[in-house]
């Protein structure tokens, strides 16, 4: 029982940051309907560039925060305008492939600057635990847990009542309509792209704080794909479901069955969902007219 | 100059459907494929050509195209996207290499067993997803891939640590070495190809295509479209199996290094920089991306050594950059890729000096 606290704990830790990275996959999703596969590799390239400010120019935390946050921003508005913008109007398939693509570009990037090997440990969190009954806590994880709630609470709050989160609703609802009410479906895109890249580069720093900076990082963006999709593409509140669902599947499973089975383990029951909600818990159903 | 590839040459009319569909339509035509076959098959005997290395790149291209030609047609033709191809590779690699060892079955019996064990896994894999409208078999192939791969990490002890596989053998004739194996690998990429070509010319290819153009209207005429697309995944994967059986009897082993994520996306890679939705381009993008890569192992330790402030593994990464890069700027700038320039270049050379 005590071994169970401790991974459901764990799991739930992971999960919110699965959740995290999995807004900005449905954030892209809901736009303009790519499912972005790079969102791994934007996790790892916003970790390694937070780590440049961090460990490498040895900056204040705070300072190099806050230089990451608009660099990531900066990185996800580049993407947009170099792959995804030349291909309006082109098929789904190749846009899709983009995205699959530059996650081959981003890690050849980050391998080409950074090399391969595991980077130095960075400190972000305070060091010390929590106690509740025989689990526990870290306060690395909890911090990561509460910063990746705060963020997520953030975004969904963003979405509904803010103008330029209701102009992002509406692209989602169809590119034309909006376009005619006198939104730049281009713009919102842009921004789109720019908060998911800042989202990802969250999640990876702080899993970052708590694995190590490392290419492995990526492997995030494989567990937040399930996430994303079983709460269902179109909702960010679903995704952080989603997120601690997996979360937890992946701790437990990994927990009993050993380290490799948790991923495998959490695309089993995407393909289980899919068979059975084709549409995941919180997803909408389309329905289509000639 | 749209779809120059639908113009024959002058002086060549198709008075009738049976006329029309044909692969080779002139007397060139022809004499080129006898030729291009003839050069083909006698390259281990050609000097200069035959060296093992050579040889090993052109049996690599050889197993690649059966493996892309399968993908094409799944993705090009019927606008699925598969990137878990290579671990339908390593389904038929497996499945071949343990009926090699344990039961002794010979290639020529274990290769269509193979090819129908990869069919049989991405039916499965391909269900839940091809009933769902978009792309979602992405998302179950990234799954088959990851889940496919650590099945066979953990419950197949034997493929952990590799095992032997027996060479192919026809009678007392043994093909393992490079200059022998060459002519099975071409013998399976040219069939294979042929069967490709003649299957989009068919009613299923039909059915394919018109399920990638425009999927609402197709079910409107009365396609299946659950049916065909889950036939155009089974067909991929079949050739996936196919392709790991060659492979695993001309390595003479398997493991699992050969069929990773970046294997499955270097086969997407290759089809697009070829072109979607044409057997020649899936040739020609096999051979671009492979030439390209050679190209990089021998630039990438260079750069490494003349710029000391690269980090250790820049070369890698250079490589990854480089082929990543290619397929965006393909599909950015030529989304039709390597065949439509082909098309072009015998529109050009066909109507030439008059080309206006």
């Amino acid at each position: 029982m005590e071994f169970f606290g401790k991974i459901v704990a764990a799991g739930l830790m992971n999960g919110a940051i699965y959740g995290l990275v999995a807004v900005g996959f449905v954030l892209i999703y809901k736009s303009s309907s790519v499912l972005n596969f790079s969102q791994g590799y934007m996790l790892l390239l916003g970790a390694y560039i937070f780590w440049s400010f961090r460990a490498a120019l040895r900056l204040d935390l705070l300072l190099s925060l806050l230089l990451t946050l608009p660099t990531a921003f900066l990185m996800g508005i580049m993407i947009e305008r170099l792959t995804l913008r030349p291909l309006i109007g082109q098929s789904l398939l190749s846009m899709i492939s983009v995205t699959i693509f530059l996650s081959l570009v981003l890690e050849g990037v980050v391998s080409l600057f950074w090399g391969t090997y595991p980077l130095q440990q960075v400190t972000i969190f305070p060091k010390g635990s929590l106690k509740f009954g025989k689990t526990i806590l870290t306060a690395e994880s909890l911090f990561a847990f509460g910063l990746a709630l705060v963020v997520m609470m953030a975004l969904i709050l963003f979405f509904r009542y803010t103008r330029l989160g209701l102009a992002m609703r509406g692209v989602a609802e169809g590119h034309q309509i909006v376009q005619s009410m006198g939104i730049s479906v281009k713009r919102i895109l842009t921004v789109c792209w720019g908060i998911a890249g800042v989202a990802a580069t969250l999640g990876g720093i702080l899993l970052g704080g708590t694995l190590g900076f490392q290419l492995g990082l990526s492997h995030i963006g494989l567990l937040a794909i399930p996430a994303a999709f079983i709460g269902g593409l179109e909702s960010p509140e679903g995704a952080i479901l989603g997120g601690l669902m997996i979360g937890l599947i992946e701790s437990i499973v990994s927990g009993y069955l050993g380290k490799a089975a948790g991923v495998p383990a959490t695309y089993i029951v995407l393909i289980v969902v899919m068979l059975f909600k084709p549409y995941g818990f919180f997803g909408l159903e389309r329905i289509e007219r000639v | 100059m749209a779809h120059t590839s639908f113009y024959p040459p002058s002086g060549i009319y198709s008075d009738s459907y049976r006329k029309d569909m044909r692969i080779v339509k002139t007397k060139t035509q022809w004499l080129m494929s006898v030729v291009f076959l003839i050069l083909l098959f006698t390259i281990p005997q050609i000097p200069f050509f035959n060296s093992p290395y050579f040889l090993r790149l052109l049996i690599g291209a050889g197993i690649t195209v059966i493996i892309c030609l399968g993908l094409n047609i799944l993705t090009g033709y019927c606008g699925q996207l598969n990137i878990g191809q290579s671990a339908f590779v390593m389904v038929g690699a497996f499945t071949s290499g343990l009926l090699n060892s344990y039961l002794g079955w010979s290639f020529w019996t274990c290769v269509i067993p193979a090819g129908l064990a990869s069919a049989v896994v991405g039916a499965i894999f391909g269900i839940p997803s091809v009933r769902l409208k978009g792309l979602y078999l992405a998302l179950t192939t990234l799954g088959a891939q990851i889940i496919l791969t650590w099945i066979a990490l953990f419950y197949i002890p034997l493929t952990a640590a590799g095992f032997n596989v027996d060479p192919i053998r026809i009678g007392s004739l043994v093909f393992n070495t490079p200059s022998k194996f060459y002519y099975i690998a071409m013998l399976f990429t040219v069939i294979m190809t042929f069967f490709a070509k003649n299957m989009m010319r068919s009613g299923p290819g039909r059915a394919f295509i018109a399920i990638r153009d425009n999927d609402i209207a197709a079910e409107a005429m009365g396609i299946d479209i659950f049916r065909y697309k889950l036939f155009a995944f089974i067909v991929c994967t079949f050739y996936a199996g196919v392709a790991g059986s060659l492979f695993v009897h001309y390595m003479m082993w398997a493991h699992l290094e050969s069929f990773t994520l970046h294997d499955s996306i270097w086969y997407v890679v290759m089809i697009i920089v070829g072109g979607l939705g044409s057997i020649e381009g899936t040739i020609f993008g096999v051979i671009f991306i492979i030439g390209l890569k050679e190209l990089i192992f021998v630039i990438g330790p260079m750069a490494e050594g003349k710029l000391p402030f690269l980090p250790i593994g820049a070369g890698s990464g250079l490589l990854l950059v480089i082929i990543g890069g290619v397929a965006i700027l393909f599909l950015i700038f030529e989304p039709r890729g390597l065949a439509h320039r082909w098309n072009l270049f015998k529109a050009y050379y066909r109507l030439w000096p008059f080309g206006y």
